[in-house]
């Protein structure tokens, strides 16, 4: 067909045919999109829906179901059960008020230094799981600079009130962000008509926008609440007798090579996270749009009620406090023999990351993300945009399973892996494809470690791609294919260039990711692909805080640093300006 | 940039449009051609089995009120839309699976639709270049198109550095450097000002006849359709009440619902006494009176007399009181070249428009008028729902 176009060109040389032609092979649907869709799909399948659907079966294997149908007989496991509930709930309650109260004070109150406020509460994001546990026992655990030196306390970090205090600390500024953007939506005019309608500001707060808030608030407490049951590197650190599943499953894995028994201990941990991630997203997500305008419509009165700032920007200031606080153990740590018992100065802890045993392990880890974060990228974009534009029916389905590796508890993940990739790929007695992970997989393990990081860091790309592509109008896709583009030239040439930032926030919340994920790690990492976070888990575990220290610090400065350069990059003018002929 | 210099550039340069090469115009055949969206449970029937031909350099536009299918007809012959049932022939060869960038049409967006992220120049070389052509002549041809279309001087302009007229042109430029069989537009002008929309009209047809490619244009704006269209498509919920030419469906239009949508019209209920083969006698406001009939408009259908105000005649009533031809003015309203009455008479409310009237013969409110008409300018039509069962 496209023959004819041409100028000149003969008329078709087969006579038209009155009545019914089939025309040519070209003639088929687009045959590149049938194609991306299957990839994506394989490569979803792979990464997520076979190490899942390994851990259903070994759970709902005769072993398997045996622990999971003791989870409220047994004494122990429903204290288990027990303890990952209680503590899901009080950090979910505890993180979201702090991050409310930040996100109140940046959007609400007028101060200075608000930027640097902004700055703090993202910090825990951009830092491995252990900075703030590490920091937090050598500030306030037996021995602890603040709570023994200082105060002359006892207490003991180890258990609930060393992992609320973290937890909080690491999960806060989920909920920051989300409520602060859902404070700035707010549609300010409904303050001022309470306002003109005579209610005092105490009044509006309470009436009219903490009510407007309660479907985020909600959202927050959710997510925080998935979080920190998912959380494994915390409670192994400090948990000390207080077991959570996660830690419960670990241990049925790592320590006594019960796989099955991980795989229940998994379930039971899926359930409420599965559960959750459901209601956030289709009651949670429908509530938001609304009571949210979408975008701002305004700006946002500020509150001078000295009843309201005063305590608001206090609670604000003790919280950067406490972070600012913690960050700098984790440089000062890094840099002491065993700071709080033996300050004196000494770089043997950064020789020992950054020469030593402990560089092996940054190298492969910074390679790996490397390797990952482009391909979660483009993988998240691409699934953004079938969901958008292209799949009808299975539109919710793609979307669904692509968040999956983040909905999914990391630990569930890592020993899904475990069960999943240790082993050759068999299926209906053919080998399909060899191990992946463990030991004596191919690329001693690495492909399995760069699978997890991109399960784990593609949601949040397909997040922004999806809101990115909502934007754009369809017709420009349409106008695309009208000139003759197939699907995927119309996504590489049109659809990719115009959603770069979505791709780029995308790409660098995937660098972060992966280079800060250690619970699917641990299940699969092996002597010859050392990952970072697996290693600090060692160094902690060993005592050795003062490498594990510079091991965070060095960690933060290479995710930084990637972001930083990825920013550049991508958004350089000659890159992001019409492109010249 | 000013109104004026906006309105001096957009004339298509006559000489330079010579140069565009012709296309080669394709035939389209729609045959029971159905849409319906949703699912079981909640079906939308959007477009009902209908059947259309296009012939080879025409000049056909989809009218109809909104949500009548218009567009979906349009995206269906795009490949944008899968038809639920019916098929789709272009010069003979069923198209209907065919995926949309393989149909050698092009479309040009109501909302334009230019890539942002592209110059003026890149817009309109995209298709080119996806077409392998070598740079040479994917210059040359670009520069042509963008001569011709006056746009020579903004090729390394982003899109949004253009005014709505100027991208507009863009997207047509984009659409014929391409040499389609077939055109589609749909509603390509709704978003620019009155003044350009009138011009853009005159543009697109001239072009379009100098061309020669078929054309489908998507308008719910019966102005344009009677300007610029060879035959226009009247649609209604996703049926095609009439298709024939814009004087056609003016004069004779197929149905009340077509009559009613195109131009303005006055339906008086008519008493038949007598059926000749293409004329019925009649009686309305008293009088006796011979009118052409549409076919289906006989004694049994209780039909209608189509008139228009134009052909409204007034006069000053021999009567004193309203009754059978004596009606009064309710209302007048001068617009310039014409005045427009309300007239109230025994069949019902008269518009009645008069052209340039006469200072000394107009009408005031209150004053008995004589009302007749021409009768060769009427038109019986059938209305549905009335007459024997
Ligand atoms: N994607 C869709 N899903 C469901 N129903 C649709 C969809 N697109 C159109 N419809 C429905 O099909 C009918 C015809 O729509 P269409 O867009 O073809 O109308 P139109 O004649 O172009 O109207 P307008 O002049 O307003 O553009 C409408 O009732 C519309 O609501
Ligand atoms: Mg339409």
């Amino acid at each position: 067909m496209t023959a004819t176009l041409l100028p000149g060109a003969p008329a078709p040389t087969e006579a038209p045919a009155p009545g019914r032609r089939r025309s040519g092979p070209r003639s088929g649907r687009d045959l590149t999109l049938v194609a991306t869709v299957v990839v994506v799909a394989v490569v979803l399948v792979a990464i997520v829906g076979l190490p899942l659907l390994r851990i259903l079966l070994a759970a709902f294997s005769e072993e398997g179901w045996g622990i999971v149908s003791s989870m409220l007989t047994d004494p122990v496991n429903r204290r288990i059960l027990w303890n990952t509930v209680q503590l899901g709930v009080i950090v979910s309650l505890v993180g979201t008020l702090v991050g409310f109260v930040m996100a109140y004070a940046q959007v609400r109150l007028d101060f200075r230094g608000k930027r640097i406020m902004h700055l703090i509460a993202l910090m825990p994001i951009v830092s491995p799981p252990f900075a703030v546990a590490t920091a937090a026992i050598t500030l306030f655990g037996r021995n602890g600079i603040v709570s023994s030196d200082l105060l002359g306390l006892g207490v003991d970090i180890y258990g609930l009130g060393g992992l609320v205090l973290v937890l909080s600390m690491s999960f806060f500024p989920v909920a920051y962000m989300n409520l602060k953007g859902m404070l700035e939506s707010l549609d300010p005019s409904l303050d001022e008509a309470a306002a003109l309608l005579g209610a005092s500001k105490g009044k509006v707060f309470r009436t009219v926008t903490l009510p407007m808030l309660v479907p985020g608030i909600a959202g927050s407490v959710l997510l925080l609440f998935v979080e920190s049951i998912a959380d494994l590197a915390n409670p192994l650190v400090l948990g000390g007798d207080y077991t959570v599943l996660a830690s419960r499953a670990y241990l049925a894995v790592t320590g006594e090579y019960n796989v099955a028994g991980g795989a229940a201990y998994s379930l039971v941990l899926l359930v409420p996270a599965l559960s959750v991630f459901l209601v956030q997203r289709y009651w949670v997500g429908r509530q938001n749009v609304v009571s949210v305008t979408g975008k701002p419509s305004g700006t946002p009165e500020l509150v001078r009620t000295p009843a309201l700032r005063i305590p608001i920007l206090t609670a604000a200031v003790l919280v950067c406090l406490l972070v600012v606080t913690m960050y700098s153990t984790v440089v000062v740590g890094g840099f002491v023999k065993i700071f709080g018992v033996n300050n004196e100065f000494t770089l043997s802890h950064y020789r020992f990351v950054l020469a030593g045993i402990g560089s092996d392990a940054m190298f492969t880890t910074t390679l790996l993300a490397l390797v990952a974060t482009p391909l979660a990228g483009i993988l998240g974009m691409l699934i953004a945009w079938l969901v958008v534009r292209k799949l009808r029916r299975t539109s919710g389905l793609m979307d669904f399973v692509g968040m999956l590796g983040l909905s999914v508890p990391g630990t569930v993940l890592g020993i899904g892996y475990a069960i999943a990739f240790n082993t050759p790929t068999v299926f209906a007695n053919r080998q399909w494809f060899p191990a992946v992970a463990g030991g004596s997989a191919i690329f001693g393990g690495a492909m399995a470690i760069v699978m997890v990081f991109v399960a784990r860091s593609l949601p949040s790309g397909q997040r922004s791609g999806i809101s990115a592509l909502q934007q754009i109008n369809p017709a420009i896709d349409e106008a695309s294919t009208s000139l003759g583009a197939d699907s995927l030239t119309t996504f590489r040439k049109v659809t990719l260039p115009l959603i770069r930032p979505a791709l780029l926030s995308g790409l660098t919340y995937a660098f972060a990711r992966s280079m800060t994920t250690l619970s699917p790690i641990v299940f699969i990492t092996t002597p010859q692909t050392k990952i970072m976070t697996s290693q600090i888990l060692a160094e902690v575990d060993a005592g050795r805080f003062g490498n594990a220290f510079a091991y965070c610090a060095i960690l933060i400065v290479i995710v930084l640093s990637v972001i930083g350069l990825l920013n550049l990059a991508l958004l350089h003018p000659s890159l992001r300006g019409v492109n010249r002929r | 940039m000013t109104q004026h210099t906006e309105s001096a550039a957009l004339v298509v340069d006559e000489r330079a449009a010579d140069a565009l090469p012709a296309a080669t115009p394709g035939r389209l055949d729609l045959r029971r051609l159905r849409k319906v969206y949703g699912t079981d449970h909640h079906a939308v029937p959007a477009v009902r089995d209908i059947d259309l031909e296009i012939n080879p350099g025409e000049f056909l536009t989809l009218l109809g009120p909104s949500g009548c299918g218009k567009t979906t007809t349009l995206r269906m012959i795009a490949g944008f839309e899968t038809p639920t049932a019916g098929e789709l022939l272009l010069d003979g060869d069923v198209i209907t699976g065919m995926a949309p960038n393989h149909r050698p049409m092009a479309m040009v967006f109501q909302s334009y639709a230019l890539f942002p992220h592209l110059t003026v120049f890149d817009n309109v070389a995209y298709g080119l270049r996806l077409k392998k052509l070598p740079g040479t002549r994917v210059r040359e041809e670009v520069e042509t198109v963008l001569t011709s279309m006056n746009l020579a001087a903004f090729a390394d302009r982003a899109p949004h550095q253009l005014s709505g007229g100027q991208q507009q042109r863009v997207a047509l430029a984009r659409a014929l450097v391409m040499r389609p069989k077939v055109l589609l537009f749909d509603e390509p002008l709704s978003n620019l000002d009155a003044k350009l929309r009138v011009q853009m009209r005159g543009e697109i047809r001239r072009l379009q006849r100098r061309l020669g490619i078929t054309t489908i244009f998507v308008t719910h704006d019966q102005d344009e359709a009677m300007t610029m269209s060879d035959r226009i498509v009247v649609m209604n919920v996703g049926v095609i009440e009439q298709v024939d030419t814009p004087g056609e469906i003016y004069r004779h239009p197929a149905s009340v619902f077509v009559a009613d949508f195109i131009g303005r019209a006055n339906f008086l209920d008519a008493e038949v006494s007598d059926v000749g083969p293409d004329t019925a006698r009649i009686t309305v406001l008293g009088r006796e009176w011979t009118v052409p009939r549409h076919p289906d408009a006989t004694a049994d259908s209780a039909p209608a007399l189509l008139v228009r105000p134009e052909s409204v005649r007034l006069r000053p009533a021999r009567e004193d009181s309203v009754g059978g031809s004596t009606g009064r003015t309710i209302s007048s309203m001068f617009y310039g070249q014409s005045v427009e009455y309300d007239i109230e008479t025994e069949a019902g409310n008269i518009v009645a428009s008069v052209a340039d009237p006469h200072e000394d013969q107009t009408f005031e409110p209150g004053d008995l008028v004589d009302v007749s008409f021409e009768a060769a300018r009427t038109w019986l039509l059938p209305v549905p729902g009335a007459g024997a069962p």
